[in-house]
């Protein structure tokens, strides 16, 4: 229901004045007014907004009809797939450009962009009470959730839409009692349980994808290392520490020895499918990848699933939490329109119609979380999978926020650099130490080739 | 190109020759075959293992894909195509011709400049183009794209137009010169109407390549303008991979492609090699 | 003769006229880019840093970093083996593609056209063609594998064999374009030589080595160095099969310096690694250019 866009003259600025105004007569003469003598607040105004391709807004965009009816503006949502969108996006707010209203701040990027200062300040918006009603209520949203959203003053420029709160799925809890095993509470009983399962009636131990630096951090704090030295201060790279080189070598053993061929190169989808037709048994990722083992109906293994805490480290125990929010382009046009459209798409009533409506509950909403209608849906079984999402996406905010090498802006660089090594380890290209030495370099080198000073 | 009857050992074609020759190329085309008869499979049948081969057909992929965003994607690679060919030609074809008659100095040079865009990888021209399209607002237009495809499309023109022209005896245009007819009209009606089916080949030539453009339309466009190769490649999204789409879009992109370059089998090598081979 | 002075001189005006808008449009589009290009890459720009646009204060910044960049070095080996490998198997394998082809029979001058549609597919559909085939999942090529008890890897996520994945993918796409230079050649040929060996007494092969293969042999010459030129442009397969990877086996100059300038917006440092692609280019099409008017002034 994506809406296209054939203006490409470039006398458009005179040409959207003739369309909104077009728009607006069109507009008041097709909506008959009912009996509420109401003008439209954003009636003709476009509003362009971007994001990559996800349930979420494939949802949302039943709903979108009653929000252009009740705003009088039309919302033009470009879903693209993620890579794409994520360049395109990258691109497009690193030049400056506004030819997005509102866009996703996809979790990856979101501490480049508030760093750089290419994000509005939502702040404005929500302590306006005329543009923010106090029901809207900001701090609704789970600390964990919003943690990348924020700049280092604690001023927000995003709202959560997703929370990634990593767990751990097991599809084949049948195979595990039969050989009288449990489930897994530390890394050493992890591989313990992979390698008893993996082969066994065809069930590979694990399954991953392909983004190792979000799959791989927590090995490398749960044994006490970190990406940083001490982010967000201390930004030096700790790729080569001997806790990173173990967690390498433990994480690319498992994926080496106990999960399906092509593992490296899998897509989330890839995983997912492998874990709900119970081709592999365990899965570490955000809950929503995990939880349709239970809920969906493509699961073929929902008698045999569980759904828990991942494994701890020696060291630590750090299960990752990230989310995917929405922002606007400082640049960008429409800025109170585009507050209007977050506003909406992320209210509370929204939030609880996708989970009644839809049986979608990664919302981000603490409200909905704790509600009784998403206790009820989202009870599997004798697992609350609310609270369990709950538990970790607020883990950050308890102690010590050890997802702050997240928003470190040059994570990307640092992130694209430990893929890499790690691809080399896992496909025995190098040995974990002379990969994750040369990791280092690279990654220092690249750094100060961007300006950081080290 | 087409010289001789002969070379070495040129019989007629025995049996066995034509029985290699028919293995040899269903080899080689199965891979080409096989995203075909994947298009027309639905999403079980393509995951099941073993591969069927047998199979009842389907269109739902190619339907599905008419619902997206798949055809608005189809008019922008086919406007991009064709207003980047017309320009080509219109400002290529008499500068070739010109090119050939000229008889000063630095052709040489000039003609390999021209060979040089040709050769040069696209990114070397989507950095300036993408940060001057941010500046005037041609990002993500259809106008864009038509720019950048001319700036490869048009040494191409002027590369393939030559060999044609150089087959126009001078002596005729010789012979019209000294009757008092001006260049112009010399070129515009004895010339041109003797190189037609140059221009006809190198036009589908044009269109072929700005067709199957996939670097600069990733770059330059967002959505508005984005032009069929990309559109296949967003179907590999983020929550599935729709293998039959993907074969669907793969098909209905490259159709176009493959029944006009068939057309042009003959010119194709020298529009490849963008001239400098002669013979 | 005044005459003919004058039609000269008209003449020239209309090549002036004719040649001008083009050039004009060249230099435009082409001309200025390589020029931004080249200065560009004495800066280093980058995007969220606005002013590094027209920072010069250390203008071969980028150039000396790069022989530094192990990345850098790295993706010109992977590019040089993905050219080498490639273009001698295009050769190779077109060549005796045309040998078999070359033959008198009105189906196989049919059948010719359709050994060309590997090379006029739009890349990104090759891409995807043979994305399918090296996806375990629903690849016959693994099935195959799998009924012969063969434990075959994923080829684009093994180190040892993405590249290999990559350069059969482009061989496959490519072959038809050496196939028909090289059938064009032999068509040249003209009849008397091998009929004179042939009376001699010589065998097929003798006829082969010491007749058919020097009358090639510049052809053959020929398209692996336009092949060449080419070869740096792969980007679809890169792109969609392996992304650069694992690791960095796969990732040529050219997807090398795409991410550098779209990914992680070091405009200034990709421009420097784009021209220095950009000379190796023009070496190479020197090369060419200088062949072929050799061959001109040969015949």
């Amino acid at each position: 229901m994506t809406k296209k866009n054939s203006d490409d003259k470039p006398a458009r600025f005179s040409r959207r004045k003739l369309l909104q105004a077009g728009a607006a007569t069109i507009g008041a003469a097709a909506f008959p007014m009912p009996g509420i003598a109401q003008p439209k607040p954003f009636a003709g105004v476009t509003l362009r907004g971007a994001s990559f391709q996800h349930r979420f807004f494939t949802l949302l965009q039943n709903y979108i009809p009653e929000f252009e009816a009740q705003t009088g503006m039309k919302v033009d949502l470009q879903l693209s797939a993620f890579p794409v969108y994520n360049q395109q996006a990258n691109l497009e707010l690193s030049s400056g450009g506004s030819a997005f209203d509102f866009v996703n701040v996809t979790f990856i990027l979101a501490a480049r962009w508030v760093a750089a200062g290419l994000l509005a300040n939502l702040d404005e918006f929500t302590g306006d009470p005329n543009l923010t009603p106090a029901e809207w209520k900001p701090k609704d949203f789970v600390e964990g959730a919003q943690v990348p959203y924020r700049d280092a003053k604690g001023a927000t420029y995003g709202y959560s839409w997703e929370g990634g709160a990593m767990v751990m799925g097991l599809s084949r809890m049948d195979l595990m009692e039969k050989k009288g095993l449990k489930i897994p509470k530390t890394f050493a009983e992890l591989q313990q349980v992979c390698a008893e399962i993996n082969g066994t009636d065809g069930v590979t131990g694990l399954v991953s994808f392909q983004l190792h630096h979000w799959c791989l951090p927590p090995y490398i704090q749960g044994f006490g290392g970190n990406i940083f030295r001490n982010p967000p201060t201390d930004i030096m790279p700790a790729l080569n520490s001997p806790e990173a080189i173990q967690a390498v070598e433990f994480y690319s053993n498992l994926l080496k020895n106990y999960a399906p061929k092509g593992v490296l190169t899998y897509t989330e989808d890839q995983a997912r499918q492998a874990l709900l037709t119970g081709r592999s048994n365990i899965f570490i990722h955000s809950s929503a990848w995990i939880t349709p083992i239970l809920l969906s109906n493509e699961s073929k293994v929902k008698d045999t699933s569980r759904v828990v805490r991942m494994p701890a480290g020696p060291v630590r125990d750090f299960p990752a939490a990230n989310s995917q929010g929405l922002g606007i382009p400082k640049n960008a046009k429409n800025k109170k329109a585009a507050w209007e459209f977050i506003k909406w798409a992320l209210s509370p009533e929204i939030s609880m119609r996708l989970v009644k409506e839809h049986g979608h509950s990664s919302v981000c909403r603490r409200s909905v979380i704790e509600s009784e209608e998403y206790r009820k849906l989202n009870t599997v079984g004798g697992q609350d999978l609310g609270a369990l999402y709950l538990e970790v996406l607020g883990l950050p905010a308890k102690g010590e926020n050890y997802m702050a090498y997240r928003t470190v802006k040059e994570f990307p660089i640092v992130g694209d650099v430990l893929n890499k090594a790690f691809e080399q380890v896992a496909t025995g290209q190098l040995a974990a130490q002379a990969a994750m030495n040369a990791a280092q370099e690279q990654a220092v080198a690249n750094m100060r080739r961007a300006g950081t000073a080290l | 190109m087409s010289g001789g009857t002969g070379g070495p050992i040129r019989r007629p074609a025995s049996v066995r020759r034509l029985v290699a020759i028919g293995v040899t190329l269903i080899v080689l085309l199965s891979p080409f075959l096989w995203l075909l008869q994947m298009s027309f499979k639905s999403n079980d049948l393509i995951l099941q293992f073993p591969p069927p081969l047998i199979f009842t057909p389907t269109l739902q992929n190619y339907a599905a894909l008419w619902q997206g965003a798949f055809p608005a994607s189809f008019v922008n690679s086919l406007m991009s195509a064709s207003f980047s060919t017309a320009l080509a030609l219109i400002l290529g074809v008499p500068a070739a011709y010109a090119l050939l008659r000229w008889a000063g100095r630095g052709k040489h040079a000039l003609s390999f400049a021209i060979l040089v865009t040709r050769m040069a990888p696209p990114i070397a021209f989507t950095i300036p183009f993408f940060l001057f399209y941010r500046w005037i607002g041609l990002l993500d237009t259809v106008t864009g794209l038509v720019l950048v495809y001319t700036s490869f499309n048009l040494p191409l023109v002027i590369w393939m137009m030559q060999p044609f022209f150089e087959t126009v005896p001078s002596s005729l245009e010789e012979a019209a010169l000294v009757d008092g007819a001006s260049t112009r009209i010399v070129f515009l009606e004895i010339v041109l109407p003797m190189v037609t089916p140059g221009i006809a080949a190198t036009a589908i030539l044009c269109f072929l390549y700005a067709w199957n453009d996939f670097f600069f339309a990733l770059i330059l466009t967002r959505a508005n303008a984005r032009t069929a190769p990309v559109a296949v490649v967003n179907f590999m999204n983020y929550e599935g991979w729709e293998w039959g789409k993907i074969a669907a879009g793969g098909s209905l992109v490259m159709a176009p492609v493959l029944i006009f370059s068939l057309a042009v089998r003959r010119y194709l090598v020298s529009g490849l090699t963008a001239g400098a081979v002669k013979g | 003769m005044s005459g003919k002075g004058l039609v000269d001189a008209e003449r020239r005006r209309f090549n002036r006229r004719a040649l001008a808008p083009s050039l004009i449009v060249l230099f435009l589009i082409a001309g200025l880019p390589a020029i931004y290009l080249v200065v560009t890459s004495l800066t280093p720009f980058q995007l969220v840093n606005p002013g590094s646009s027209t920072d010069f204060s250390s203008p071969l910044r980028n150039y000396r970093l790069l022989p530094d960049d192990p990345r850098f070095v790295n993706s010109l080996w992977v590019q040089a083996k993905l050219s080498f490998w490639g273009v001698l198997f295009q050769v190779l394998l077109g060549m005796l593609l045309a040998l078999l082809l070359h033959t008198q029979s009105r189906v196989v001058e049919f059948a010719r056209t359709f050994f060309l549609i590997p090379m006029v597919l739009p890349p990104i559909v090759v891409a995807i063609i043979w994305k399918l085939i090296y996806t375990p999942d629903i690849s016959p090529l693994y099935y195959a594998a799998s009924l012969l008890n063969i434990a075959m890897p994923s080829l684009t996520s093994s180190v040892d064999f993405a590249l290999t994945a990559i350069i059969i993918a482009d061989t496959w796409e490519w072959l038809p374009f050496t196939f028909l230079m090289v059938l064009a050649a032999l068509q040249t040929i003209p009849d008397e030589f091998s009929e004179a060996a042939l009376v001699d007494g010589a065998n097929r092969l003798q006829i082969f080595f010491y007749i058919t293969l020097p009358f090639i042999t510049p052809i053959l010459v020929i398209s692996g160095m336009f092949r060449l030129i080419d070869s740096v442009k792969a980007f679809p397969l890169v792109f969609l099969l392996t992304g650069g990877g694992p690791g960095s086996v796969t990732e040529v100059t050219n997807y090398y310096a795409y991410l550098l300038a779209f990914d992680f917006n070091e405009i200034g440092y990709s421009s420097a690694v784009t021209i220095v692609m950009l000379l190796l280019v023009v070496a190479v099409s020197l090369g060419v250019v200088w062949m072929g008017r050799r061959r001109e002034a040969m015949a």
